[in-house]
């Protein structure tokens, strides 16, 4: 381990995943963001080895096809910068589907992202006819009653409990059918996604999926945004 | 049918959630130009999928060129996947460009880039899809102009029927004349046939409506072509070529794609040409002559490259790298400026000598992939026989120098079937790859972890090299040499890998044809034969069911020898090198007798500067 130079810290950065960009991968989306780093000149640490890589911690995978106002990044820095004059640079070099929405210089020792945000609100929405609409909350109730899923993510099976998965799901209506209000925690086992409940209740995908915040949750139970 | 321009993404999107990597069709890459407002629109299409098509440099080259000309917009297209391209059919959606999702057959000028001859299927997949009439001949009058280039375009012949121009040589400054031309000429109102007539008129565009295949006496069975009857057409139609690389732009490459790619970094070409005169290299014969551009705009470039990519790689790319006259003075300086940014500098292969090794090391190329060689022949004689002027102690004092410097792997790229090649050249190869492993061995110790990948090509002859004469050895010959070297590679720490010798037939067929070939791609292609460059959606049965129903057997073509006095099927396309000149070549290579690099001694007379009226432009000394 190399030793921390006195000013390291880290600049955390939301930003949004929007439009056709919404169907780009995990990997995609952290290839593009890193190079729009290295486009706005931003100064950051990189890894020891051979392969020397930027320094940067990326909030959980959003899946394919889902959009968000609440994804989140790390970058490592050496020393502090501005973070107002960071977040405008680096809105002059992101796709503007990936646009950047706040800035804030952190301390260097915290954990690591991806684990520490475990809580997501999630807006999703099905096309449906009436009928299913009025069968959806009695069928997701069974679903819950069961307490598991078990689905296939590519070619392997998975079994998820919805127990602690599953914080909550408002059944609201919408136009073109219905709307769900999910909260999902992330766990140890794994985190829920809503394509995959949906798809449990239903027997077909939602036609939008968008997180709409992600979260810590204290020990207390409380929820601790990411940027306070 | 020309189909009318508008915004057809909404088509597409309902279909991404059912395909492999959505992120192929978005487009609005960073560095895509998005501002598409003509009026003049052209669409430059790679036929093959994004992933490949996105890095191609000539393409690249094209896209920022047309883009900057005043009244003309420049889009990409490429070849959707088999799962996407069977969705749009059945949701009957025409191949669309990415910057505007427009239809394909919706633009005025459609430019095809021709990589390598087992594109041929994919061209026609991409026009049925677009919708564009496949004959040139029978095209409605207001259906797009489609042109071709590329390095494959100088055996272009087989799918000439299907294009309405072909662009030989250099693309800059070239492409821009073609779509002044073309939009003059469409302004004016003239007939398609006139646009044509033009378009024949300018440096390097073959337009093959204009001329008829001649067979005779003189030539080959797949005959001549010449300007038909009443055409002003010129007999001979020479390569266009820039005199000075350094007049172009060498950050050509603007758009950053969001999958990774093949190869997901910056490339900057750093020099066009090589003379080292590999006798079966087209690419050494049609390039010429060798233009290198300078340190200091190669540093300037790799440096705003970089910056405006946002790339973490930067390749310098060539036919030959470290052939270039200030090759280690950039390295060194990249080094200096790159240092501690998380930057890796690459180059495509090595030079196969001790200061190659030394170029691979101040890159700082990856010590896991290891080094890349390519000797070509086992034997000192055949070596002599294509003109690959390295030696044994060259390979060795390689090999030795990689070792020292921390390489524990090499990739040795060799060709089987070359002429004259015997089942002892053949163990020479093993014998070679195994001696790399024993100088590695000695060097850090018997137990030291050290490969050599040997892969084996099959020769395929191509136009307008010494060797274009020569027949490809049958696919059982192929078979039984493969084996004959496998069995001589007894080291495990020796991993053999050959090229489909079925895939090589195909390609040797097609370099040999001419104008016939048409009628096998398109009987290929209507067996279902497309991505043929890809080992799982290869065909061979297919391929050899499309040359039977035209009455035809592959391996009859493509192992068939041409007299050395014969008129070829090419002879109307010339990159500048003689014909006299590859008949020399051809039969020095017959007594083993070795041509000089003309940037490094005297010239050796190809032809090339007095024809094209240009020289070796080189920034250095050559060592
Ligand atoms: S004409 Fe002479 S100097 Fe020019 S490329 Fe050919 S061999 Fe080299």
């Amino acid at each position: 381990m190399s030793t921390l130079s006195p000013g390291a810290c880290r600049l955390r950065v939301r930003y949004a995943k929007d439009g056709r960009l919404a169907h780009l991968g995990h990997l995609e989306v952290m290839g593009t963001i890193m190079r729009s780093v290295r486009r706005a000149g931003l100064p950051f640490e990189v890894s020891e080895g051979f392969a020397r890589r930027m320094r940067i911690q990326f909030s959980q995978a959003l899946p394919v096809g889902a959009s968000s106002v609440a994804e989140y990044y790390d970058l490592l820095l050496p020393e502090p910068i501005d973070a107002a004059q960071a977040l405008e640079e680096l809105r002059a070099s992101t796709p503007s589907a990936l646009a950047p929405t706040a800035a804030k210089l952190l301390p260097r020792r915290m954990p690591a992202l991806e684990a520490w945000a475990n809580r997501a609100t999630w807006d999703v929405e099905i096309a449906c006819t009436t009928d299913e609409a009025q069968a959806f909350p009695s069928e997701l109730a069974r679903t819950r009653e069961r307490g598991y899923l078990d689905f296939m993510r590519g070619d392997k099976p998975r079994h998820l409990e919805l127990g602690p998965t599953l914080v909550s799901c408002e059944v609201l209506s919408s136009a073109c059918g219905l709307r769900l209000a999910l909260d999902t925690r992330t766990t140890e086992q794994g985190s829920l996604r809503p394509a995959v409940l949906v798809q449990a209740v239903m027997g077909r995908p939602p036609v939008r999926v968008c997180r709409l915040g992600q979260w810590h949750e204290a020990e207390d139970g409380n929820l601790l945004d990411p940027m306070a | 049918m020309r189909l009318p321009r508008e915004d057809l993404f909404w088509r597409i999107e309902p279909l991404l959630g059912s395909v492999e990597r959505p992120s192929r069709y978005l487009n609005h890459e960073w560095g895509a130009i998005e501002e598409q407002d003509g009026p003049f629109h052209a669409c430059v299409m790679y036929p093959d999928i994004y992933d490949v098509g996105v890095p191609n440099l000539g393409l690249a080259i094209l896209y920022d060129e047309l883009n900057r000309l005043k009244g003309v917009s420049c889009e990409r297209a490429y070849l959707p996947w088999v799962d996407m391209c069977s969705l749009m059919r059945e949701n009957s959606i025409p191949l669309l460009s990415l910057e505007t999702s427009s239809p394909v057959a919706s633009f005025d000028l459609v430019g095809i880039s021709l990589a390598h001859e087992l594109v041929c299927t994919n061209v026609i997949e991409a026009l049925d899809l677009a919708g564009i009439t496949l004959l040139a001949e029978e095209r409605d009058e207001d259906e797009p102009i489609v042109i071709a280039g590329g390095p494959s375009a100088w055996n272009a012949e087989p799918l000439a029927p299907i294009f309405d121009a072909i662009l030989l040589g250099d693309g800059e400054r070239a492409v821009s004349r073609i779509a002044l031309t073309v939009r003059d000429a469409r302004t004016e109102g003239v007939p398609r046939t006139e646009v044509l007539r033009r378009l024949s008129g300018l440096e390097g565009v073959y337009v093959p409506s204009l001329y008829e295949v001649v067979i005779d006496e003189t030539s080959t069975r797949w005959g001549y072509a010449v300007p038909k009857t009443g055409s002003d057409a010129p007999a001979i139609i020479r390569k266009h070529c820039i005199a000075h690389l350094k007049e172009t732009e060498p950050v050509a490459q603007r758009i950053v794609p969001y999958l990774s790619v093949v190869q997901d970094r910056l490339t900057v070409e750093i020099l066009r040409g090589c003379a080292r005169g590999c006798r079966f290299c087209q690419a050494g014969m049609t390039y010429r002559p060798v233009r290198e551009r300078p340190a200091d705009q190669v540093l300037e470039a790799v440096e705003r490259g970089l910056q405006t990519s946002g790339y973490d790689e930067c390749c310098l790319s060539s036919l030959s790298t470290t052939d270039h006259s200030q090759c280690a003075g950039m390295l060194h300086e990249l080094h200096e400026n790159l240092s501690g940014k998380g930057i890796r500098v690459s180059i495509p292969s090595q030079r196969l000598d001790s200061f190659g090794v030394d170029m691979a090391s101040a890159a700082r190329s990856s010590r896991k992939a290891g080094l890349t060689f390519a000797p070509e022949a086992g034997s000192q004689r055949l070596r002599d026989v294509i003109n690959k002027n390295v030696t044994d102690e060259n390979m060795d004092s390689a090999a030795r120098n990689a070792f020292s410097n921390g390489y524990r792997r090499m990739k040795l790229y060799f060709m089987m079937g070359l002429h004259t090649e015997t089942d002892d050249d053949l163990r020479g190869i093993a014998r070679m790859a195994e001696r790399v492993v024993g100088i590695g061995r000695e060097m850090l110790g018997p137990k030291s972890k050290v490969t050599v990948a040997l892969s084996a090509s099959v020769f395929v002859p191509k136009c307008h090299t010494p060797f274009q004469w020569e027949g490809q050895l049958p696919l059982e010959e192929t078979h039984r040499r493969q084996r004959v070297m496998l069995e001589a590679a007894t080291d495990r720490a020796v991993r053999i890998s050959y090229h489909d010798a079925e895939t090589s037939l195909v390609e040797g067929a097609l370099s040999k044809m001419g104008r016939k070939g048409f009628d096998l791609v398109l009987a290929a292609w209507r067996h279902g034969c497309r991505f043929d460059a890809w080992t799982d959606q290869f065909d061979f049965e297919s391929w050899r069911q499309a040359a039977t129903d035209i009455g035809l057997d592959l391996e009859d073509i493509a192992c068939e020898r041409f007299d050395l006095d014969a008129r070829l099927p090419w002879d109307h396309t010339s990159p500048g090198v003689s014909k006299g000149y590859l008949q020399r070549e051809w039969r020095r290579a017959l007594e083993g007798m070795t041509t000089e690099d003309c940037t490094m001694g005297s010239c050796t007379g190809c032809g090339v500067c007095p024809t094209l009226h240009v020289s070796n432009d080189l920034a250095g000394e050559r060592a």
